[in-house]
């Protein structure tokens, strides 16, 4: 009995470090092969043969990686603290009042998640134009703030409810406070968990998005990381120099890499705050 | 209970969300419909209603078929095998063996590369003679020619794959949470009344479970409905129309072809095909998870 314990115990070791390295075997490979010199064109499967930053030196030149990185966190931070600010404002009476025009406003904001960006762009440019905003690096942001909040009034509409006593408030009612005041002082220092998993799950897409990146960033000096990768894609000229491409890919990735590394926690508890209370 | 305390007038507070989202998300559909009746080109100042003729003409060609059949596989594929391989990977990291925050955190890296990365490392992934597949092929002496993209009937479910491969974190992740809120007294209640693991799992944590399901569920089947990034960044939609997945399809119709009438039309039906699967499985999802 023990030793079939034990046995099994080992064995399950054995899979789930199987299992893992499949599932990364891209990424190593990927990696040992950034590591190399750009001229390098021997097999990659011959695994960290060398240690050259030489493709990340010129990954790093190529993509102009701290303009790219400058304009990833502009675009990024930007959008994602008005995420935050209208996805929490706008979850507050869908939360708290009982009534159909609360219920249907939920479901309103809820259904935009199911529409595909790519489907209404044409329109979406129109609008733009039409309201006369400037097609520069920073027009996404109305774009990452708008297709963010489907899901970020859903996270927080299901926090309020669930996790935040109305008891609080009626006190801070009684004590003279406000609907403004009430909200800011009470209600949202109180959302800090969930506010945590909008900043990451929104931040993370944002980071990553490309999409309208590509749409309305024209000039190279102005891409965020993920559309600086695009460069990198050769052509029948140019044939891929997969050495640096592969060194642009972890370059583009590092500064979520890195942030998950720190924060982890925060990562793995965000995104299962609004999964798990539903 | 509306009363003095929750005030109606707390709906302002919605007022910035709104006008964001009325304005660059809803209006743009809006008009989508409007587009789908007219042989509007995507730029051109003047165009014309034309009536259904964009309708008629969709459903007069293969392309409409095609891509919705494309479409289905794929959402259907990645909600099935990304839903038991998360939920296995789940049960595997939720068993007590050493370093499992390590695994977990290796499991969910994939999540935080950018689709257009993920992309790139999966071309060379399937990249013929010296790609990483066929390349480990050669070294074991097995000659092939294998081109995974560039194959008509393999092309579809490689990208599908890659999709897996990038979102099974978060589904993973999603299930282990689900997995901890089951209370170890109810499992050893039920092995004391002799269930095996198996049935402990079909009938004790699967029932529990029911919320991370359908959160699961739900998400990966909207992902694979919008499915674009990697037909998009891998294949072009090719070889020939075999990638070519509704939403897809819309953009090459609208941005290649410049029928930005036929492709808003198209748009209406993937709008329609899109809310009608998910209104009917989330109204399922929901009765049965009451009722378990």
């Amino acid at each position: 009995m023990t030793l079939r314990k034990v046995l099994g115990k080992g064995s399950v070791q054995v899979v789930v470090l199987l299992v893992m390295a499949l599932n990364l075997i891209p990424l190593i490979i990927a990696f040992s092969t950034s590591l190399r010199d750009p001229s390098n064109n021997t097999n990659p499967l011959v695994l960290f043969r060398e240690m050259s930053f030489g493709s990340y030196k010129a990954a790093f030149d190529r993509m102009h990686f701290p303009e790219a990185l400058w304009n990833s966190v502009v675009l990024t931070g930007v959008s994602v603290v008005f995420v935050v600010l209208f996805a929490a404002m706008a979850s507050y009476p869908m939360a708290r009042l009982k009534t159909k025009l609360s219920k249907f406003m939920y479901l309103f904001f809820l259904s935009g998640l199911v529409v595909p960006a790519q489907m209404v762009l044409i329109p979406i440019v129109q609008m733009i134009n039409a309201l006369h905003i400037p097609t520069n690096q920073y027009t996404p942001i109305f774009m990452f703030i708008t297709c963010s909040l489907p899901f970020s009034t859903f996270l927080y509409t299901g926090f309020i409810r669930s996790g935040v006593p109305e008891e609080v408030e009626e006190a801070a009612h009684i004590d003279g406070a406000g609907l403004f005041q009430r909200f800011w002082t009470v209600v949202f220092p109180l959302l800090i968990p969930v506010t945590v998993s909008v900043i990451i799950t929104q931040g993370v897409w944002i980071w990553n998005d490309y999409f309208f990146n590509m749409i309305f960033i024209s000039s190279a000096g102005d891409s965020p990381l993920p559309l600086a990768m695009l460069g990198f894609l050769g052509d029948q000229q140019n044939p891929t120099q997969w050495n640096v491409l592969f060194a642009a890919c972890f370059l583009c990735a590092l500064p979520l890499l890195l942030a998950f590394l720190f924060l982890q926690k925060y990562f793995i508890g965000g995104m299962t705050v609004g999964a798990v209370k539903g | 209970m509306s009363s003095t305390v929750m005030k109606k007038s707390m709906y302002w507070f919605a007022l910035p969300a709104l006008i964001f989202y009325l304005t660059f998300w809803i209006f743009p559909i809006l008009r989508l419909f409007q587009y789908s009746i007219t042989d509007y080109n995507g730029y051109a100042q003047a165009y014309n209603y034309i009536g259904f003729d964009n309708y008629k003409e969709l459903f007069r060609s293969d392309i409409l078929g095609i891509s919705l059949k494309n479409t289905l596989i794929y959402t259907f594929v990645t909600v099935i095998a990304g839903n038991i391989i998360g939920l296995a990977l789940a049960l595997l990291l939720n068993m007590k063996i050493r370093g499992t925050g390590i695994y977990r955190s290796l499991a969910y890296i994939p999540t935080l590369f950018s689709a257009i990365v993920v992309g790139f490392l999966w071309s060379y992934v399937y990249m013929p003679d010296y790609g990483l597949i066929s390349s480990f092929l050669d070294k074991l002496g097995i000659a092939n020619e294998l081109n995974f993209l560039g194959d008509y009937s393999t092309a579809l479910y490689s990208i599908i794959f890659v999709e897996i491969w990038k979102t099974i974190g978060t589904t993973m992740i999603i299930f282990l949470a689900g997995l901890q809120t089951v209370p170890s007294d109810l499992l050893e209640a039920g092995r004391i009344d002799g269930c095996g693991s198996w049935r402990l799992l079909r009938h004790v944590k699967i029932p529990l479970l029911a919320t991370a399901i359908t959160i699961n569920v739900t998400l990966s089947l909207i992902n694979g409905l919008k499915a674009f990034d990697f037909p998009f960044i891998m294949t072009n939609g090719g070889p020939g129309t075999a990638t070519n997945t509704l939403i897809y399809t819309i953009y090459k119709m609208a941005f290649t072809e410049q029928l930005f009438g036929k492709a808003s039309a198209l748009g209406v039906i993937s709008f329609a095909v899109i809310i009608v699967i998910t209104a009917v499985f989330v109204l399922k999802m929901n009765k049965r998870e009451v009722s378990a």
